[in-house]
């Protein structure tokens, strides 16, 4: 399950519950354009509740990437497990994406 | 005898739900696997499975049978359906650029997978995932 989060700030939290496959990267894809179309500046991925991530979720967050920094924005990811940050890892996008250890902390990072 | 799960499920995404639970239904017979080849082993099969709902899906969604064997040494999971022929070459499926939004699934499975095949027989299409048990 995909939820949305817009904060008066400028900032958006797209929390994924469950699992990010090819099943809900469609839902995650409209909740980040909703998040980018709404002028967040700040998009943060809360992964704290994903269980598994697979390739069709992973491109789904970087088509969200692009998209935020398209619109001058930023999309960071926070608090993922271990099997999402391995799945970073064997695809050699830890850089691109740079895991934050919790929500708050993404936000705060400017 | 080794245990063996099986499922026959419509080649569409949210087959992928009972991907999962067929997985979990193993560990739970099988709570001996470890948590990494259990994860690694979900990661290449998944992105098979995710393979294979986009060929047998299409042009009209055909079923597609998932057959997994947990035996003390390795864990093995045996696709089959009667989609369209996968035009695979393992030897060139490298992990894409890092902006790019589609292009890792095999190369995510063979990074996870100690043995990916893909055989087309007769119009079957039969995937191996095997993944050899670490201590």
């Amino acid at each position: 399950m995909i939820e949305l989060d817009t904060h008066p700030t400028g900032a958006a939290v797209v929390r994924v519950d469950g699992r990010l496959t090819m099943v809900d990267a469609p839902a995650f894809r409209s909740a980040v354009a909703e998040a980018v179309g709404e002028a967040a500046t700040t998009v943060v991925v809360d992964l704290s509740a994903c269980a598994f991530m697979d390739s069709s979720g992973l491109g789904a967050v970087i088509a969200g990437l692009k998209a935020a920094r398209q619109a001058g924005g930023d999309l960071r990811i926070a608090a993922p497990s271990t099997q999402v940050l391995t799945v970073l890892q064997l695809t050699n996008l830890e850089r691109v994406l740079r895991p934050f250890g919790s929500v708050a902390e993404a936000l705060r990072a400017g | 005898m080794p245990a063996e799960l099986s499922l026959r499920a419509p080649g569409v995404p949210a087959s992928l739900d009972d991907v999962h639970a067929l997985l979990s239904r193993a560990w739970d017979r099988h709570p001996d696997v470890g948590d990494d080849d259990r994860m690694r082993f979900e990661i290449a099969v998944v992105e098979i499975a995710g393979n294979v709902v986009e060929h047998a899906g299409d042009p009209h969604p055909v079923d597609f049978e998932l057959a997994v064997r947990v035996e003390d040494d390795r864990l093995e999971a045996r696709f089959q359906d009667p989609g369209r022929r996968v035009d695979v070459d393992f030897s060139t499926a490298d992990m894409p650029d890092a902006l790019a939004e589609t292009g890792r699934g095999v190369a995510l499975a063979l990074a996870t997978a100690d043995e990916l095949t893909y055989r087309r027989v007769g119009a079957v299409n039969h995937w191996l995932v095997l993944r050899r048990r670490r201590p």
